[in-house]
């Protein structure tokens, strides 16, 4: 297991390192200015600003130094912001990103895998059509439409939420359903093709028949073997839920890290677009490492034959 | 017993003949042959999601494609006195429920106010006074022309890529999968925002920047069931037969993996229009005064308190169409291989 671990620890940083520099030099074949009010800045105070970030030196010198000061955890600073840290600005915005994250992944996990165990067991009922119809629709429309017909029917026309912005838990209500809804319906979906795949082995019937009562034997054997492949599909789903909070910051006014990347786009502050890059890549990679790990752990046939399928 | 005796009874010689005996005769094969596609076409038939489906994909093409010739009006006139119009729709218009009789949410008929009794706009006008229904149906087929554009790229890349990987296997294989390995560990939607800001956005960057990425799912299918496929008998026997690998591929190879090719390009589409729209929905989309539903949907957004109705109808088609294709899709699985079926 720990020779499994190491080899997957050592591609995944060749991997950011990989990640790192086709950033710097994307952001480098970039067009448009970095500067604010450019057409109000004499030739000489450009000359300056070029010369105090360091835009005047040779490509593979910025490079080096942009490399070296990664290492050290420096993501260089903000053209725009008056040359703030780009690391400070990351750790600011990442508060409201995080919770939102985190409550619409638990919110809709725990549902999806409710409605996915309920349909399964009432197979073919009211209960497994009524899921399967809420697992297309979640998969199907879209996040931030959603999100548009709640503010619009919620938030304006009942008046129940409030429409924008950060400021306590009534205000994460409505993005986190706008979140959650991909979740709760591509768990759903999986949990029920797995317990009813699970439903059908030999071993739940030997179970059934030495006289173990239903509910430990969906308890005890079928929920927990339909369990173990979800966690394939959290990887995905992570990453899928920080495109998800891009749009939906910015629809709630949210003051998280996706609407301040969308900004920064928008006014090209390539530190910020870097540092954000580098920051969202690093925590996709660790989330597909930590389930690789999990998978591992979960299930021995998976590190045994070196990671691969 | 007696029931049994009587109706034995009932039974008359002419009503047996004798069996044929001949064997060139018991070879007939009595029912109309069918075949996979035949098979799968009769599966598909049964499943009402999937007709719905596609229904809705047909209406919403030729919508697409006649809607903005429908009126009179083009998609990119402006004229600012008559902004922001609510709904107005002939005959329609005189129930009063539907809400499409030209008044807005605070009871004025706008169509009145500004002084276009005469003039009827299906969904409305927008920020700029520009006819919305012919918006909405040219932004429909842009995002259509993207995703199918999108997914063919995917499709040609894809299942090259895929098979040569699994056909050749060894060290081809090895060095592909590799490539694949490190551009897998990059966030596709990074990959995506980078592309786009890289090239100028619009429906051609758009268009390269979905596609860097999208292929991938579709050749790890393609060399997932080539690999399945190429160790079993029947491609042995062709080898044996002195099959060239052209006719390998084209003849046993391609045909067997066809079925999850269009399961998955059913599933690349939807996966495109969300993403177009998406894009397009944070800035790095279409242009104006060209139009794609997410810009649309995005525009509304600014005067979503008063004027819903500028995101209600792109809402709901965008909404249609990435369910219809979701229906088609799992339709399609379904009837490709009944074995999956839960």
């Amino acid at each position: 297991m720990g020779r499994y671990i190491g080899g997957r620890v050592v591609s995944m940083v060749i991997t950011f390192l990989i990640i790192a520099s086709l950033t710097f030099f994307l952001m480098k074949l970039l067009p448009g200015t970095p500067f604010n009010n450019q057409e109000k800045l004499s030739d000489a105070q450009i000359v300056q600003l070029n010369e105090k970030y360091g835009l005047n030196d040779p490509v593979a010198v910025q490079y080096f130094n942009y490399m070296t000061n990664l290492l050290t955890g420096d993501l260089g600073v903000s053209f725009q912001q008056d040359g703030r840290q780009v690391s400070t600005i990351i750790s600011e915005r990442i508060g409201p990103s995080a919770y939102l994250g985190f409550q619409s992944l638990l919110v809709g996990t725990i549902l999806g895998l409710f409605l996915g165990i309920i349909a399964a067991l009432r197979h073919n009922s009211f209960w497994d059509y009524g899921t399967m119809v809420i697992a297309v629709l979640g998969i199907s429309i879209p996040s931030f439409v959603i999100a548009g017909l709640m503010q619009y029917w919620l938030g304006v026309k009942w008046q129940l939420l409030p429409v924008a912005y950060w400021d306590g838990f009534a205000y994460t209500i409505m993005p986190t359903i706008a979140i959650a809804s991909i979740v709760v319906a591509t768990i759903a979906r999986f949990m029920r093709t797995e317990m009813l795949e699970v439903l059908g082995q030999d071993y739940i019937v030997t179970a059934k028949a030495k006289g173990l009562s239903s509910t430990a034997v969906v308890i005890r054997h079928t929920i927990r073997n339909a369990s173990i492949p979800i966690i394939t599909i959290m990887g995905p789903l992570v990453v899928g839920l920080m495109t998800g909070t891009l749009v939906i910051e910015r629809i709630f006014v949210i003051p998280g890290l996706g609407e301040k990347f969308v900004n920064s786009i928008l006014t090209n502050d390539f530190p910020i677009i870097m540092g954000t890059t580098l920051f969202f890549s690093f925590l996709f990679i660790l989330v597909i490492l930590l389930v690789d790990i999990l998978y591992g752990i979960v299930d021995p046939r998976i590190r045994l034959a070196g990671g691969k399928e | 017993m007696s029931m049994k005796q009587e109706k034995l009874h009932d039974l008359t010689d002419d009503m047996f003949h004798p069996a044929n005996i001949d064997e060139s005769e018991s070879e007939v094969i009595a029912g109309e042959s069918t075949g996979f596609w035949k098979d799968a076409w009769r599966r598909l038939k049964k499943n009402p999601g999937a007709i719905i489906g596609l229904v809705i994909i047909f209406l919403v093409t030729f919508l697409a494609i006649f809607g903005p010739m429908m009126n009179e009006h083009d998609y990119r006139t402006q004229e600012l006195t008559r902004a922001k119009l609510p709904a107005k729709v002939p005959v329609l218009e005189n129930i009063g429920f539907l809400g499409v009789n030209g008044v807005d949410i605070r009871g004025v008929d706008q169509y009145e106010a500004k002084g276009y009794e005469n003039e009827y706009f299906w969904f409305g006008t927008d920020e700029f006074g520009r006819d919305q229904w012919t918006r909405v149906w040219q932004g429909t087929r842009i995002s259509l022309f993207i995703a199918a554009a999108a997914a063919f790229i995917d499709f040609v890349i894809g299942v090259a890529y895929g098979g040569i990987s699994a056909y050749y296997g060894g060290r081809v294989d090895n060095v592909l999968q590799r490539i694949i390995e490190v551009l897998v560990g990059i966030p596709n939607l990074i990959l995506i925002i980078l592309a786009i800001l890289i090239f100028e956005p619009g429906i051609f960057s758009i268009i390269v920047a979905l596609s860097l990425t999208g292929w991938v799912g579709m050749s790890r299918i393609v060399r997932g069931q080539v690999l399945k496929l190429k160790t079993q008998e029947f491609v042995l026997a062709s080898r044996t037969l002195g099959a060239t690998s052209g006719r390998v591929i084209g003849k046993h190879l391609i045909p067997n993996v066809l079925g999850q090719i269009i399961i998955t390009t059913m599933f690349t589409i939807p996966g495109a229009i969300f993403f177009e729209a998406f894009l397009s929905f944070i800035g790095l989309g279409i242009r104006p005064p060209e139009a794609s539903l997410g810009s649309i949907i995005n525009n509304g957004f600014s005067s979503l308190q008063i004027y819903p109705h500028l995101v209600l109808w792109p809402s709901i088609i965008i909404s249609l169409i990435m369910i219809a294709f979701n229906l088609v899709g799992d339709g399609l699985r379904d009837a490709f291989d009944p074995k999956l079926r839960k």
